[in-house]
């Protein structure tokens, strides 16, 4: 009944790694980026019973990407220069937090670590809030000037971890007690160094950093993926691979420096960042048990890594049309189809920039050992203005011929296969992200407001809500005195949903 | 006339912009005192004795002036630039005539609006602000209660960026009078949730007897949260509790003035009125979003 928000160190650390399943501490759930929870009060049986519990209205927001946590039955809710801290079973407020300027920038989420929350600002500061009352623990600035973009802060063991765009892709590390700087890691290097042969004789840039990463406490790594090379649109200035742009890399949390690095896409021209969440899992793959990490790419590719040391295993189309590669080779380098790059006239690429995927999250089930992802099946056509001039690029249209179409899919895990799909009518671009439960269901918000419940054995629908706006967020799964709860940003508000019954 | 002279004001912003075009190389206008106290001071006394006949005292409206501090009207978000230009130039068809003032004399006017209008950040008051940190968490106890920097209790609000949300005026009243709250304008048609009753003492007995003392965060008919003397965040379901007491009046002293040497109360504010982060001069924010398509 009376919740307790006051834990000792020695039992976070505890915590960091085997959460409380009634709670939802970090972006992806836990820093394993499955986004599964153990709780199964709700059940594919069941959810026709899911009712809206509350909605809290986030004034002045707009078109929220935010995922929210909640630890000890507290709702933390943040956007750029703003916090609000809730009642997670009522939606009452708690305490606001607000810095200046006021900021209606859609942005991903905050973290939570013993007593604190974690959130980045508009003029690139980090700040440590006290989650009791909303003080102002530490606040620091970045170091060397470096943007901070608005990914969820990752905590890793004594470190707060924020990502960003410019100068170019990047994270940093902050002491999480203290916000004293530790280390920056760059996506891209500088002359010299290791990977600067891959840029020609081009200075690299790009490599945009702005999703949070995941991390394994038993191999201590931490993985993040890296975003496109610039000039984006056209690659004749910058010929090789441009390393370590659109790459899955592996990182030492104790010391910043990179551990391995597996390349999606060498020599990216249509803006695919490699920033989907990665999905780590300990499965049987070929008939021996591997540390795993999975992702969907944009580039239309399910991959399947072995996380100890970047091996790859698998890679295998999870959209109908990837016509840019005819196929991978032994080592996971794409076999690339000539004639895909941006031109002046309009090229058809298949999948689009927007990709067959996107930011919104993933989920894995260990039960099912489905990997459950948000798809767009659709191509583009990209366009340049000059055939000569280094960032002469335009973008991207959608193809009119074939008009888009988003589905939920279920893979097999190891194997890449499609089990089911189920098709969001009138969705046609990825929107929300998913999560699965223990209940043997998979949460799965629709683009246009539709929240559907479905059954993560055979992807049928189970229940279903509109909450009247669109939805471009992630889920969350959470209990408070043994009610389970799901929450959504959608719009301006956060719904919350939970079987009938309890207290009147 | 209020109305009139809004728009006559606003007609004139409008054209400042194209005057320095013309005069091709120009720079914007900037006052040369902005954020110095002395100034602020020295233009409040200036104010009292040029403006406070039309527009009365500290900008609050007189019996030809309408008010030029806070309101709807779009001149209150006017520049110093701006409001230099009102007062040297007037409004053409308003009683607002131009002032034959010195250029520095001006300014300092601008430096009072500026203050009045602004947060205390933007009016930070004299003193000698460390002695006033050594008040705040020695003598004048304020750290026993309130959270500033990272340090310092739970049960009242954290004081770590007060002088970006309030007025310097409002700092003081709240150390000094017993009704200080301002809720803003609006009456019984108010535009965002009337405050929670924050802060309040509180005293909860739940069912089985267990007792809870500490402060309010926040009520409502189903559920209430508060901080417990005990330092930690508490929710309860309302079905849940025996006996709920709130008390009606804040733990805040309000008798600082008196508490206090005049010495260690002005040092106090000055520590008090520099205390936050001011808004970053550019508009930042929309461009840093995800790179997400």
């Amino acid at each position: 009944m009376a919740i307790g928000l006051f834990l000792s160190g020695a039992m976070m650390s505890v915590m960091a790694e085997k959460a409380d399943p009634s709670d939802w501490p970090a972006y992806g759930g836990s820093n394993n980026g499955q986004r599964y929870s153990a709780l199964k009060q709700v059940t594919a049986a069941n959810a026709s019973r899911l009712q809206a519990k509350w909605v809290y209205h986030v004034d002045g927001a707009s078109g929220m990407e935010q995922t929210p946590v909640v630890t000890n039955g507290i709702m933390y809710i943040s956007q750029f220069n703003r916090m609000d801290a809730i009642d997670a079973r009522t939606g009452n407020v708690i305490w606001k937090y607000q810095r200046p300027p006021a900021s209606a920038s859609a942005q991903r989420g905050t973290a939570f670590y013993n007593d604190k929350v974690f959130m980045v600002t508009s003029d690139s500061h980090l700040v440590a809030l006290d989650a009791r009352n909303g003080g102002i623990r530490w606040d620091v600035k970045s170091e060397s000037g470096y943007i901070i973009s608005g990914a969820a802060p990752t905590i890793v063991r004594d470190k707060v971890i924020v990502s960003g765009n410019r100068p170019n892709g990047f994270i940093q590390a902050f002491d999480v007690e203290t916000g004293k700087y530790a280390w920056t890691w760059s996506a891209v290097p500088k002359p010299g160094e290791p990977g600067a042969e891959t840029w020609g004789t081009a200075r690299p840039q790009g490599g945009p950093m702005w999703m949070s990463g995941s991390y394994d406490p038993e191999l201590n790594l931490i993985y993040y993926g890296t975003g496109q090379p610039n000039p984006q649109w056209t690659g004749f200035e910058r010929p090789g691979d441009n390393l370590y742009t659109e790459c899955i890399v592996a990182i030492n949390p104790d010391t910043g420096k990179r551990v391995w690095y597996f390349q999606n896409t060498p020599h990216d021209t249509h803006d695919w960042d490699s920033t989907e969440t990665l999905v780590l899992v300990d499965a049987v793959f070929r008939g021996r048990v591997r540390k795993l990490l999975l992702q969907a790419n944009r580039n239309g590719f399910y991959y399947v890594l072995d996380r100890t040391n970047g091996e790859y295993l698998l890679a295998t189309p999870f959209v109908s049309k990837v016509d840019w590669a005819d196929g991978l080779d032994p080592k996971g380098r794409p076999i690339v189809i000539p004639g895909h790059d941006p031109s002046v006239r309009g090229t058809r690429t298949c999948p689009s920039t927007a990709g067959a995927t996107n930011w919104p999250a993933p989920t894995y089930s260990p039960d099912t050992k489905y990997f459950y992802v948000t798809v767009a099946e659709g191509c583009g056509i990209n366009f340049i203005t000059s055939s000569t001039a280094p960032d002469a690029g335009t973008g991207y249209i959608e193809t009119s011929d074939a008009p888009w179409q988003a589905y939920v899919r279920a893979l097999d895990a190891t194997t890449g296969k499609k089990v089911w799909e189920y098709k969001p009518v009138r969705s046609n671009h990825y929107g929300p992200g998913l999560l699965s439960t223990a209940g043997g269901i998979v949460f799965a918000p629709e683009q246009f407001g539709q929240v559907t419940v479905l059954d993560a054995k055979s992807g049928k629908p189970r229940w279903h809500f509109n909450t009247g706006d669109l939805i471009t967020a992630s889920p969350i799964t959470y209990a408070v005195d043994g009610q389970q709860f799901f929450a959504i940003a959608s719009g301006t508000n956060i719904f919350a949903f939970g079987l009938q019954g309890g207290n009147p | 006339m209020n109305r009139a002279f809004g728009i006559a004001g606003l007609v004139l912003i409008c054209m400042i912009g194209p005057v320095f075009a013309q005069r091709g190389g120009t720079p914007p206008l900037v006052n040369p005192f902005q954020g110095k106290p002395e100034a602020v001071h020295e233009g409040e006394s200036l104010y009292g004795r040029h403006c406070t006949g039309c527009h009365g005292p500290n900008g609050t409206a007189g019996e030809i002036g309408p008010a030029i501090v806070s309101g709807e009207r779009a001149d209150f978000t006017s520049n110093d630039a701006q409001v230099f230009n009102i007062i040297r130039n007037g409004i053409a068809g308003t009683p607002m005539g131009p002032q034959k003032l010195q250029e520095e004399k001006i300014w300092k006017i601008a430096s009072y609006i500026h203050a009045l209008r602004g947060t205390a950040i933007d009016n930070p008051q004299p003193g000698d602000a460390t002695h006033g940190e050594q008040i705040f968490w020695g003598k004048g106890r304020c750290g026993s209660c309130h959270m500033l920097g990272g340090k310092g209790g739970l049960t009242a609000p954290d004081l770590s960026n007060i002088a970006s949300t309030r007025k310097a005026s409002t700092i003081v009243s709240a150390l000094t009078r017993e009704q200080h709250h301002e809720y803003g304008s609006g009456g019984v048609h108010l535009k965002s949730l009337s405050p929670m009753d924050s802060y309040l003492p509180a005293h909860v007995t739940a069912a089985d007897g267990k007792v809870f003392d500490g402060v309010l965060l926040n009520q409502d008919g189903y559920s209430l949260q508060m901080i417990g003397n005990d330092q930690r965040l508490h929710s309860f379901d309302r079905a849940n509790l025996r006996r709920v007491d709130i008390e009606a009046k804040s733990l805040m002293p309000t008798d600082y003035d008196k508490r206090l040497t005049p010495e260690e109360f002005k040092d106090l504010i000055a520590f008090l009125t520099r205390q936050g982060t001011k808004p970053p001069t550019m508009a930042s924010g929309t461009q840093l979003r995800g790179e997400d398509q």
